[in-house]
């Protein structure tokens, strides 16, 4: 029906989908392990469900109360990862920035860091439960904050 | 957790949303008012439900489908009430609200008579024009993304107010909070509509427990107040960046509102 509308210029026809429809959105019913990024200076987090067979990434699912760069590289990014390896994952965000269509901003650097450290911190948590530990996630504190000065 | 509560909170959203998908401004009105009923549905069966030291929370399970026409909208919309009249139980409550949903469905019945009723719904489209203006694509980046910075933020400070007003002992708290998710209120409405003008007009995501159970009051107070300067100062930019009289004089007007929320939330402290 409306599905093949022509986008007008500006924001890019992917991104503006991410932004109406965030893929991945909400949590996992039962994951293999729960990872948090946290920034404590602003409040805000991206917490990270990730369902692993083997090496694999099964199901994955984010949310956040973070901002909309936030939310467009968490539904781009787990859209990437999702049925592929671990090692694919950690190569993967590198390549958001293409997808965004633009070079990314300082402060959009930052979400897509929150985002790879939510998943980082699931990989965390699924390490300790399988040494044993009891954790019900890991929670990995940003060393910047998305609170940076736009250079203009 | 609780199904009745959450299909409310989704049928709350699916009230909200055909209103702002909908141009004509009398029904476009009456929805409105259905959803605000809708949301003090919530509030009471929240109530019920924490008075009988059970518990809810804000999980939900629904899409925001692309319609094109009226009829669709108001269709897709008489489904979710259905489906709403079927969990009721016999208590007094349920039953006093299965009357206010009866009356929506009657309502609705009554529009889908109609075929005049039946205009294009262009909310969807995607096509990021202003009727009332000629923005140039910058600023219309810059609208588009702040309409869904604020529509999310509104949908969850009205959330987070509350399931903290219904948590609190306290009378100055718990009126702040009503003042405070009265003017989110009139905000998501006010973004929800322009949202819906441009042609993007989509649900805010879902929030996680992590953003509504507050363990510590005073930070959550202290962060909303710096989130409030941050949109303050976004509506100043935006006001400025837009240039455009009737929009610029709106952000001047949301961000001098702003201020009276941080007034309302220093009185939490």
């Amino acid at each position: 029906m409306l599905e093949n509308v022509k986008m007008p210029e500006g924001i890019n026809k992917d991104v503006m989908e991410h932004l109406m429809y965030p893929k991945n959105y909400g949590k996992l019913d039962n994951p293999s392990c729960v990872g948090v990024a946290q920034d404590e200076k602003t409040g805000e987090y991206v917490v990270f469900y990730t369902l692993l067979e083997g090496d694999t990434i099964k199901d994955v699912k984010f949310a956040t109360n973070g901002c909309q760069d936030t939310v467009v590289v968490g539904s781009m990014y787990t859209d990437m990862i999702k049925g592929q390896s671990i090692e694919h994952a950690n190569k993967a965000l590198a390549l958001i920035g293409k997808k965004l269509g633009t070079s990314m901003s300082k402060q959009q650097e930052i979400c897509a860091e929150m985002v790879l450290n939510g998943f980082i911190a699931s990989m965390m948590n699924y390490d300790n439960i399988q040494n044993g530990k009891t954790e019900e996630m890991h929670v990995l504190k940003m060393q910047e904050s998305c609170q940076v000065e736009e250079q203009k | 957790m609780n199904t009745i509560y959450q299909k409310k909170h989704e049928l709350w959203l699916h009230i909200l949303f055909a209103s702002f998908a909908i141009n004509d401004e009398e029904i476009k009105s009456k929805l409105y008012d259905f959803s605000q009923i809708a949301f003090r549905h919530m509030k009471w069966l929240g109530s019920d439900l924490l008075s009988s030291n059970a518990d809810y929370n804000y999980d939900r399970d629904m899409l925001l489908l692309k319609q094109d026409s009226v009829f669709a909208v108001l269709n897709a919309l008489k489904d979710q009430v259905k489906q709403m009249q079927k969990l009721y139980s016999n208590n007094v409550l349920d039953k006093r609200v299965q009357t206010d949903d009866t009356y929506l469905l009657q309502y609705l019945e009554q529009l889908l008579q109609d075929q005049s009723n039946n205009q294009e719904v262009s909310a969807f489209n995607m096509q990021r024009k202003w009727p009332e203006a000629d923005l140039d694509p910058v600023q219309t980046d810059a609208l588009t993304l702040f309409l869904f910075e604020e529509s999310y933020k509104e949908y969850e400070l009205i959330l987070v107010y509350a399931y903290m007003q219904a948590r609190t002992n306290e009378t100055l708290h718990f009126d702040v909070f009503q003042d405070l998710i009265d003017e989110s209120h009139f905000h998501l409405k006010s973004f929800g509509n322009m949202m819906a003008k441009l042609g993007i007009l989509a649900l805010p995501r879902e929030l996680h427990e992590m953003t509504y159970k507050i363990k510590d009051l005073e930070k959550f107070v202290k962060d909303g107040i710096a989130e409030e300067e941050a949109a303050k100062e976004m509506c100043k930019e935006l006001s400025e960046a837009i240039n455009e009289p009737k929009l610029s004089s709106f952000f001047d007007f949301i961000n001098y509102q702003e201020s009276y929320h941080i007034q309302l939330m220093q009185k939490l402290l």
